[in-house]
């Protein structure tokens, strides 16, 4: 499970990455740029929702609790 | 010969980098005195640092009043962005030097007071009884330091304060789709959700440190697990603060109908760098709060 949100994190900082490529080739009238941080966005809720399902599946614990 | 607006452009004279430099001699020169015991330290100090807040407010505005007199020329656009590149390679090494440090405690240097790898030695020598725990609330040399009573769980105010940050992701990129579309109402929407979204997050994180400091003897001082704790969480709130003003400033900036879709580089600017605080509140939950 750890490695599959270490993935999910993975995707969020390729999709914010290639938003700040776009960010500094494209120019204002691209949508490059925003179409990279809605996926962005989306990879993220994703992420939280995962961790919220793998709690309460018990697949993971927060730090602390073990 | 008529100059054409895609020559080499040349501002006019400024004394905001002087007005700067004096801030900034005055604010750690006042710092260094203040360690000194010296007592206008402090003063010279929070001068300096008003010093530095008027140069940003002053300079900036110059920028954008240049910019919406429409003076700037492609060449300029292109050396807004590479400085905004670089300023975001400052962004990424100071968060990169805290999660090492948290990376290296949690899996390197806490273990081998526990005698992991070979280092049998260094606990048996230094600290038979400790055990090698994370988060550490039990520590080798509890008595110089906090201890705390627990730490803060991940299900309490830091989930929904990440939910809040992700909520104010998405109404950030509702307002910039607005922007591409021209949609005014929408951008200004968007803005003042995003900015509302920020304050209940610092708002909460201020009421999770009171009960960290007050309740849960957690606090800077709790060894290795308090420092990073509040090193990474509060540097990303300093964070969340600036972001917030500057989304603030451009919030101002589209009701004095600045922007448009061919012509924005502070709101991508400003969007980028809430993305990228975000994201790094994203790390800090599943780092420091989860695995």
């Amino acid at each position: 499970m750890k490695y599959v949100i270490l993935l999910f994190f993975v995707f969020i900082i390729y999709s914010l990455g290639s938003a700040l490529f776009y960010m500094m080739k494209d120019g204002d009238g691209s949508k490059r740029m925003v179409k990279a941080l809605t996926m962005r966005v989306g990879f993220s809720i994703g992420l939280f929702l995962l961790l919220l399902f793998a709690f309460w599946m018990g697949w993971i614990k927060p730090t602390g609790v073990a | 010969m008529q100059a054409s607006k895609e020559e080499y452009f040349i501002p006019d004279g400024s004394y905001w980098p002087i007005v700067g430099s004096i801030g900034m001699a005055s604010m750690l020169g006042g710092f260094a005195s203040s360690l000194h015991d010296n007592s206008l330290g402090t003063g010279i100090m929070v001068l300096g640092f008003g010093l530095i807040i008027f140069m940003v407010f002053g300079w900036m505005g110059q920028v954008v009043h240049e910019s919406e007199q429409g003076i700037y020329n492609k060449q300029v656009d292109r050396s807004f962005r590479m400085g905004m590149g670089w300023f975001i390679f400052s962004e990424v090494m100071f968060f990169a030097a805290f999660f090492g440090a948290l990376w290296y405690a949690r899996n390197l240097s806490v273990p081998w007071l526990g005698g992991s790898s070979n280092n049998a030695f260094t606990n048996t020598v230094l600290w038979p009884e400790f055990k090698s725990v994370w988060p550490l609330l039990q520590m080798p040399d509890a008595a110089n330091f906090t201890v705390p009573k627990a730490i803060i769980h991940a299900w309490e105010i830091p989930a929904i304060n990440t939910l809040c940050l992700l909520l104010s992701g998405a109404t950030l990129t509702w307002a910039h789709w607005a922007l591409l579309n021209n949609n005014r109402k929408q951008i200004i929407v968007g803005l003042i959700a995003t900015i509302a979204l920020g304050v209940i997050f610092l708002s909460l994180q201020v009421a999770e440190y009171a009960e960290a400091y007050q309740h849960l003897d957690l606090k800077l001082s709790s060894g290795i697990y308090g420092s990073t704790f509040f090193m990474l969480t509060g540097f990303h709130g300093l964070h969340v603060t600036l972001g917030t003003i500057m989304l603030i400033v451009i919030l101002m900036r589209v009701l004095r109908g600045h922007f448009n879709p061919d012509n924005h580089f502070g709101f991508e600017g400003v969007a980028w760098y809430w993305h990228f605080v975000d994201v790094v509140w994203l790390g800090l939950f599943i780092f420091v709060y989860w695995l």
